[in-house]
């Protein structure tokens, strides 16, 4: 037995992989210590580091909801190494799991607010176990919308649940892509203009957005314009993680270390960082 | 100080007369003895340029951070083989740079606060009274007194047993800490992505020992046979002292005799390594 | 009360020291001095003058270390921990270097703790050299330490004619000492004075300092090697890696700095910091900035190595005072 170090992954089981679009896959993964297993508790917003022992290790959202019964989920999207090596998992391969890191969407602050999710790509990835909190206690917010975008209609994430989201009371779910097909019938808009169209009331309200870097800019712009303040917005950031535990300083954003006063941050925390991401 | 003197009103000229956005030479160093690059944006500013025998740096590197911007540049003999290397490589534009020559006494080697009468070893051997490419020349031509480089103490490692010269390489590479300064202080290294910090294929990797270091070392000098141009900054700035140069040398040595070819000397011959001609036939001894 | 140790007996006491421990000390290498592991007594280079080329950081923070290795059998994985098998003795560190090991604790032990380093650090005592002459490029004085600051070391020695005075700073020390060392009577050498550089002053005006073109011009000449970050005492990022080889995998850490292009350079291709301006400046505030703030304390212990080491001379003390200059510009005083 040597030394506890919080270096070295928790052991885990690959449960299932089910493709959610072309390039991202969910994994659903289960710690192999039951002890570990009992005390693994997470908040949405919190992320673990992945390992495939060889390619190496990548941060990534935890997507599920603590003591959910089908083990702790990840949204994968391969882009690289340790991407690529995930996606070639079979269920029964072992995985290695640190976690839980960062701080967590204060859910318990915006009760009793109407909740506006906007995501784009895999950036849906975060904001799911948010939108999945906020339907197991639906009496405590207000309205919910969802604004889900992608590439393409493949290219939108979390398909199998548009259905409960929809049909959840008081919820509305705006799915859009930026290029539709033969057999897309929905919305064919930028999710900027979306967000425009659809123009949710600042009054009460609590944005919560997440996207490639491109969709957050304009997205912000127009959220703004809606007279949301920036103390309204929340995102989560992305940042080149490596140890999880603030000691490596790649994700240092100036005096902020992602891993750990992050990733979630306000749009006016944001703004009064010395180093802009 | 007539020489100073010119540097500096050319330099100034350049600046006021907008011929330029930036002058980058030589200024002195916070330790009142030796000499670091200065970049000159304001005619003001000229007046801190100066040139002497501690000006080792070879500022044409530089010029690869300012691509699309007229630049002045200050450049020894030595530097200006990096010029025409650059050129020939289509990395600067002839047209975008103002090359303020000086004909060059030799360098002394220099470490921080300290500055020997030794020249550096480059320059014993180096014959070149002006440098090959110029826009102003500042001072004079200046003969050299130099040896002729003979490879001699190449030859002499070169026939020690693998086995010695192995441990040899891998004590020196062992001290090798991959700070890559050597790199990034080389004219000739540009690779938006240096194949060190590449992940697929993975050629080094992160660990830093001496295996992963001596593959370090050879593939970048490999990557450099035929355009090291022998301004031997890489060994300059190795803060462990690794001979860099005996590397670059011996591949120098390697190219002159197999292809005739230094590199530097002329901007429109392209290295061997780069060049392909269906009627050459290499005939390689031994 | 100080004792002393004649240099005969200093090297009976590191060959004692050697029977138990590892230890390592300055060693001459090829006209440079270096830390390394000493297998004889007298390959021990103590001196009281000049610093090492690389800081003894590198004990506990390796350029290159495996954090665990991979086993598998059977379709079973196990994760063996690297350990930590000896005792070790650092002997013969500047107050400086001790600073900065001292410094280094604060994010490698502050929880959830770096176990190897945690565990090295315990298991390894450190024999300070205190200073009688400071090189040009020193000034420890303005970052919180002195030639003969005994606060992070185990035991301070002090040369004198014939030997050492020896320090027992604490208990650790104590244990370490060979018996039967007389009790020093003499004088105790006056440290020599450092120049001062306004540190505090240009700390206290950091925030204000963030979007001076001043960062982009000094990092002109900057050539973004690794050097000042690797010969720092203090500078600590690192990156971490799986190598897989012949079936044995393990996941390494190895040193990094800031200044290497793509160290921010996130998966999806975005990178906050693209200009050479930005990259530079993120050490100086890492340091003298963002630590403090953290942890109270300058990330800066004045041993001059990077001055020494920068071929392009980006001098810390003289951006320092050409902050101080700005600042003052920029307040009209």
């Amino acid at each position: 037995m040597g030394l506890e170090s919080p270096f070295i992954p928790y052991l885990a089981n690959l449960k299932t992989a089910t493709r959610l679009t072309p390039d991202i896959k969910l994994l659903s993964v289960e710690l192999e210590d039951p002890d570990i297993r009992a005390s693994f508790d997470y908040k949405p917003g919190q992320f673990a580091l992945l390992s495939t022992f060889g390619e190496g290790e990548a941060p990534f959202g935890i997507v599920s909801l603590p003591l959910q019964k089908d083990g702790l989920e990840f949204a994968v999207r391969r882009i690289g190494t340790v991407t690529r090596a995930l996606h070639e998992l079979e269920p029964g391969d072992i995985l290695g799991v640190r976690g839980p890191f960062g701080n967590y969407f204060p859910l318990e602050d915006y009760m009793g607010k109407s909740i506006i999710i906007i995501g784009g790509g895999i950036g849906m990835a975060p904001l799911r176990p948010v939108i999945n909190r906020i339907l197991e206690r639906r009496d405590d917010y207000e309205e919910l919308v969802i604004i889900n975008g992608a590439r393409t209609p493949q290219d939108l994430v979390f398909q199998p649940e548009f259905s409960t989201w929809m049909e959840a009371p008081r919820t509305r779910l705006e799915l859009t892509v930026d290029r539709g097909d033969e057999h897309w019938k929905g919305r064919v808009a930028l999710v900027p203009d979306v967000v425009k169209e659809l123009a949710p009331s600042p009054d009460n309200a609590v944005a919560i957005i997440c996207g490639p870097p491109i969709m957050i800019r304009f997205t912000l712009t127009g959220l703004r314009n809606l007279g949301f303040k920036d103390n309204q917005i929340v995102t989560t950031l992305e940042a080149k993680m490596k140890c999880g535990l603030g000691k490596c300083a790649r994700c240092n954003i100036g005096e902020k270390y992602v891993c750990q006063d992050g990733p979630v941050f306000t749009l006016e925390q944001i703004s009064q960082f010395l180093e802009q991401p | 100080m007539e020489l100073i003197q010119q540097i500096r009103d050319k330099a100034r000229k350049l600046l006021e007369e907008g011929a330029v956005e930036g002058i980058i030479g030589y200024e002195q160093a916070s330790d009142g003895l030796t000499s670091r690059p200065l970049f000159a944006y304001d005619p003001s500013a000229t007046e801190r340029l100066i040139f002497d025998e501690t000006c080792a740096h070879n500022l044409v590197k530089y010029l690869l951070d300012k691509k699309g911007k007229k630049m002045a540049v200050v450049v020894k003999p030595c530097d200006s083989r990096a010029i025409n290397l650059l050129l020939n490589e289509g990395q600067i534009e002839r047209d975008k740079v103002f090359i303020i020559g000086v004909g060059c006494p030799g360098m002394v080697e220099t470490n921080w606060n300290h500055k020997s009468e030794t020249l550096q070893a480059k320059c014993r051997s180096c014959q070149l009274s002006k440098p090959l490419v110029y826009d102003f020349l500042a001072g004079r031509e200046i003969e050299r007194q130099a040896e002729e480089e003979t490879y001699s103490d190449i030859t002499e490692a070169e026939a020690g047993s693998v086995a010695t010269r192995r441990e040899f390489w891998l004590e020196q590479f062992g001290r090798c800490i991959r700070c890559y300064a050597c790199r990034q202080v080389c004219p000739g290294c540009y690779c938006p992505v240096c194949f060190a910090e590449r992940l697929e294929p993975l050629w080094v990797g992160i660990r830093i020992a001496p295996e992963e270091n001596e593959m370090w070392q050879t593939i970048r000098s490999f990557h450099l046979a035929g355009r090291c141009i022998g301004c031997n900054e890489c060994e300059r700035v190795c803060p462990v002292d690794i001979p860099l140069s005996l590397l670059n040398r011996k591949l120098e040595k390697d190219v002159k005799g197999l292809f005739a070819f230094q590199a530097g000397l002329d901007p429109e011959e392209p290295p061997p390594f780069a060049t392909f001609k269906k009627e050459e036939k290499l005939e390689f001894g031994e | 009360m100080n004792l002393f140790v004649s240099e005969d007996a200093l090297i009976r006491w590191l060959d004692a020291l050697l029977q138990e421990r590892i230890v390592i000390a300055p060693v001459r290498v090829q006209g440079q001095t270096m830390f390394q592991p000493i297998s004889k007594a007298d390959s021990c280079q103590l001196s009281a003058v000049s610093n090492t080329t690389l800081s003894p950081k590198g004990w506990f923070l390796p350029p290159t270390e495996t954090l665990f290795s991979v086993q598998r059998d059977d379709g079973q994985v196990e994760l063996v921990p690297a350990l930590v098998e000896q005792d070790a003795v650092l002997f013969g560190l500047h107050p400086c270097d001790a600073k900065g090991i001292a410094l280094m604790d604060k994010p490698f032990l502050q929880e959830p703790g770096d176990a190897l380093y945690r565990e090295r650090r315990s298991r390894t005592a450190l024999v300070g050299l205190a200073c009688l002459q400071v090189q040009p490029e020193c000034f420890c004085t303005s970052m919180g330490s002195a030639p003969d600051d005994p606060s992070n070391v185990d035991i301070l020695l002090t040369e004198v004619e014939d030997g050492y005075i020896v320090q027992v700073v604490t208990e650790k020390g104590k244990s370490l000492l060979p018996q039967g060392l007389a009790e020093y009577k003499g004088k105790v050498p006056t440290p020599p004075k450092l120049p001062a550089v306004p540190t505090k002053e240009v700390i206290s005006a950091m925030r204000e300092l963030f979007n001076d073109p001043y960062w982009e011009q000094l990092a002109d000449r900057c050539l973004h090697c690794n050097i000042c970050a690797y010969v720092c005492p203090t500078c600590y990022c690192f990156d971490m890696r799986d190598y897989a080889d012949k079936g044995k995998v393990e996941r390494v850490r190895s040193w990094e700095s800031c200044q290497s292009p793509g160290f921010s350079l996130t998966a999806g291709g975005y990178d906050p910091r693209t200009t050479k301006g930005e990259r530079l400046r993120q050490r100086f505030y890492h340091k003298l900035l963002y630590f403090p703030e953290q942890f109270q304390d300058v990330a800066c212990v004045g041993c001059g190595r990077c001055v020494r080491a920068c071929p392009v001379n980006i001098d810390i003390r003289e951006v320092i005072s050409d902050l101080q200059q700005v600042t003052e510009a920029k307040s009209g005083s």
